[in-house]
C-alpha cells in the first residue's frame, strides 16, 4: 500500500514532454519481459510435442497407447470438417455456461444474504458442509432419473458442482468485511440494508470473482461428467465414445477442445472482473 | 465561502434548539469486557464534559481504553452503567450530528475521493447533485482540488486522510470524535492536516474531542487536555491550555515556554516508567 501511496499523481503538465519518452521506454521493457515468458512457454510446449511425436513415430504399440500429436491434429481437422467439433464444443459450452451462471447466482445470493443473520448462518453451516462434501459424480444417476438425458440434466450437474463453492466464497467475502468499516457506516447513520448494499456487496466482489474463476473449471467438470453418464453429444460424449473404442488420439483431440473451452471461459471471467472492478486496474 | 455562511446559520439554530446544554456530557460511565470468562474492567468511573465550540484532547497511557471510550460515546458499545448525554439527551443507538474518524482512513477502494466523501450524504438521502456539489467544495477546502475522481489507491497517505476528513466534515457534524486520526502520518503531513482541520473546526465553532497518545499534539491543538489513568480508566487530571484560541501557526505554538511546561506536566501525569 505504501508503494502506491508514494506514487501519488503530481500535476505538472509542463513536465509531460520529458516524461513521455521515459514511459515509452518502460512500456517496451515490460513488453519484452512478457514476450520472454511467452517464448519460453511456447518452447516448452514445442519440446514436449516433439518428444511425444518422435517417441511414438517408431513404435506402433506406443502410438496406440498414447496417440501422437500429428494423429491428434488429423482428428481435430476431421472433426472441424464434419462439424462435430463445433457442435460438441458449443453444446458443452452452453451447458457449462448455464450451470456456471445459475450455480453462481444461487450460491452468491445465498452466501451474501447469510451475512444478514448470524443465527441463520449458524443454523445452515453444517448442512452446507454436508452438501459440499458429496462427490457430484455420485449424484449423476439420480440427476438423470430426475431431469432426463437432455440438456437440463447436464446443466443441473454443472450447477451442483458450482453452487456450494460460490456460496462459501461469497459468504467468506461478506463476513470478512473490516468491522471498523461497518462501525463507520453505522456512525454515518446507515441502516443494515445500506451497509449491505454500499459496503458488504462491493467489498465481497474480490472474493466472488476468485470464486468465479475457480468455478469455471468446476462447471465444465460437472457438464462433462453429466455427458459421460448419458448423452448423445457434447465433448464428454465424444471423449467417452472415443475412449470405449480405443481411439486414443480422438480422446486427446476432444480434450484439446475442452482445454480451449476452459481457457476461453476463464479469459472472459477475467475480462468481466476488470470491467466491474475498475479501481483494481490501477493497482 | 457561501457554504461557510450556511454552516454558521445552521449552527446558530442548532445551538438555540439545544439551549445551554453542552454538546456532550459523560457521567460515571463504566464499561468492562468479558475475557475468557473473566470480567476485565476497562473504563472505571469516567465523567467529562465537552462544551460548545471547545476542542478537548484526551491522552492516556497505552492500552487505557481510549478507543473503547470513543466507541461507547458513538453508541457502538453500550456502557455497563452511567449516562451519556448529547445536548442534554440520552440517545439509544448512534447519536445524530456526530462525526467519527479513526487512524485508519477506512476509504472504500471502489469509490473515488468524491464518492467516498459523498457517502454520509448519500446514506441520509441527500439529492445526488447537492451531495456532489457539497463534497466537491469540501475536497477543495481541504486542498484536494483536482483529485476528486482519483481512487484511494492512487493517493498518498496524507491525501487519503484528508479525504476521510472531508467525508466526516461534509456532514456538518456538531461534534467531532477523532481517534488518533493523524498518528500514521509523517510529521510534515501531520502538521499541515492538523492546521487545516483546526482552522475548519474553529471557524465553524464545532466541538471536537481528540483522542491521542501524542502529548505534543494534544497540547498544541486543544483548549483543554484530559489525562486518563491506567485501566480501569478514570480522569486523572485536566489542564486548561492557555495558548490562545487562535493558533495560526502550530509550529510556533510548539516553541513557546508554556507549551513545553504543559507537555512536561502531562508526561509526569502519565507516569511512564522508563526502563
Amino acid at each position: 500500500m505504501t508503494v502506491e501511496a508514494d506514487m501519488a499523481p503530481v500535476h505538472e503538465p509542463d513536465r509531460t514532454s520529458q516524461i513521455a519518452p521515459l514511459l515509452a521506454k518502460r512500456r517496451w521493457s515490460r513488453l519484452r519481459a512478457t514476450l520472454a515468458v511467452l517464448v519460453t512457454q511456447l518452447a516448452i510446449l514445442a519440446a514436449f510435442l516433439l518428444f511425444w511425436e518422435s517417441a511414438t513415430a517408431s513404435n506402433r504399440a506406443l502410438a496406440f497407447m498414447f496417440g501422437s500429436p500429428s494423429a491428434i491434429a488429423n482428428f481435430l481437422i476431421q472433426m472441424v470438417r464434419d462439424g462435430s467439433l463445433w457442435r460438441d464444443t458449443s453444446i458443452t459450452g452452453l451447458e457449462t455456461l448455464l450451470g456456471f451462471f445459475v450455480g453462481n447466482l444461487i450460491g452468491t445470493l445465498i452466501g451474501l444474504s447469510l451475512w444478514y443473520s448470524r443465527f441463520v448462518s449458524r443454523v445452515v453451516e453444517p448442512f452446507v458442509i454436508a452438501l459440499g462434501s458429496i462427490p457430484i459424480i455420485a449424484l449423476a444417476p439420480i440427476i438423470i432419473i430426475w431431469f432426463g438425458t437432455g440438456l437440463i440434466s447436464k446443466v443441473a450437474m454443472s450447477t451442483l458442482s458450482v453452487v456450494i463453492v460460490a456460496l462459501v466464497t461469497s459468504y467468506k467475502g461478506a463476513v470478512g468485511v473490516d468491522p471498523d468499516q461497518i462501525n463507520l457506516m453505522r456512525t454515518l447513520g446507515a441502516s443494515k440494508f445500506q451497509i449491505f448494499r454500499k459496503l458488504v456487496v462491493p467489498a465481497s466482489l474480490a472474493d466472488i470473482f476468485a470464486g468465479l474463476k475457480l468455478t469455471v473449471g468446476f462447471a465444465l467438470i460437472g457438464a462433462i461428467v453429466g455427458e459421460f453418464m448419458s448423452s448423445s453429444d457434447g465433448l464428454g460424449h465424444a471423449i467417452f465414445k472415443a475412449g470405449s473404442l480405443y481411439v486414443i488420439p480422438k480422446v486427446f483431440a476432444a480434450l484439446v477442445a475442452t482445454i480451449a473451452l476452459a481457457l476461453v471461459l476463464t479469459f472472459l471471467v477475467g475480462k468481466i472482473e476488470r470491467l466491474l472492478m475498475p479501481w483494481r486496474r490501477q493497482l | 465561502m457561501t457554504g461557510g455562511m450556511g454552516q454558521t446559520a445552521e449552527r446558530t439554530t442548532a445551538a438555540a434548539a439545544h439551549g445551554a446544554e453542552p454538546p456532550l456530557v459523560v457521567e460515571h460511565v463504566a464499561k468492562s469486557y468479558d475475557f475468557n470468562g473473566e470480567i476485565v474492567p476497562v473504563i472505571g468511573d469516567l465523567s467529562l464534559t465537552l462544551k460548545e465550540g471547545e476542542i478537548v484532547s484526551i491522552v492516556g497511557p497505552s492500552g487505557c481504553g481510549k478507543t473503547t471510550l470513543l466507541n461507547t460515546l458513538c453508541g457502538l458499545l453500550a456502557p455497563d452503567s452511567g449516562h451519556i448525554r448529547w445536548h442534554g439527551r440520552e440517545v439509544s443507538g448512534q447519536p445524530q450530528n456526530v462525526g467519527y474518524m479513526l487512524q485508519k482512513d477506512l476509504l472504500l477502494p471502489w469509490r473515488t475521493a468524491l464518492g467516498n466523501t459523498m457517502l454520509g450524504l448519500e446514506i441520509r438521502g441527500v439529492a445526488t447533485a447537492e451531495a456532489e456539489d457539497r463534497s466537491r467544495a469540501m475536497l477543495d477546502q481541504l486542498g484536494l482540488h483536482g483529485f476528486a475522481d482519483h481512487y484511494p489507491s492512487t493517493l498518498s497517505g496524507g491525501m487519503r486522510q484528508r479525504v476521510a476528513l472531508a467525508r466526516t466534515l461534509v456532514n456538518e457534524p456538531d461534534v467531532l470524535l477523532l481517534d488518533e486520526p493523524f498518528a500514521s502520518l509523517d510529521f510534515q503531513s501531520k502538521l499541515l492536516i492538523e492546521n487545516d482541520t483546526m482552522g475548519l473546526v474553529r471557524r465553524s465553532r464545532r466541538s471536537l474531542m481528540l483522542i491521542t497518545h501524542d502529548i505534543e499534539e494534544a497540547v498544541s491543538l486543544a483548549d483543554r487536555v484530559i489525562v486518563l489513568s491506567k485501566r480501569p480508566t478514570r480522569v486523572k487530571a485536566a489542564y486548561d491550555i492557555a495558548l490562545g484560541s487562535e493558533r495560526p501557526d502550530l509550529m510556533a505554538v510548539r516553541e513557546s515556554r508554556d507549551f513545553s511546561q504543559y507537555v512536561r506536566r502531562i508526561w509526569a501525569d502519565l507516569d511512564v516508567v522508563l526502563q
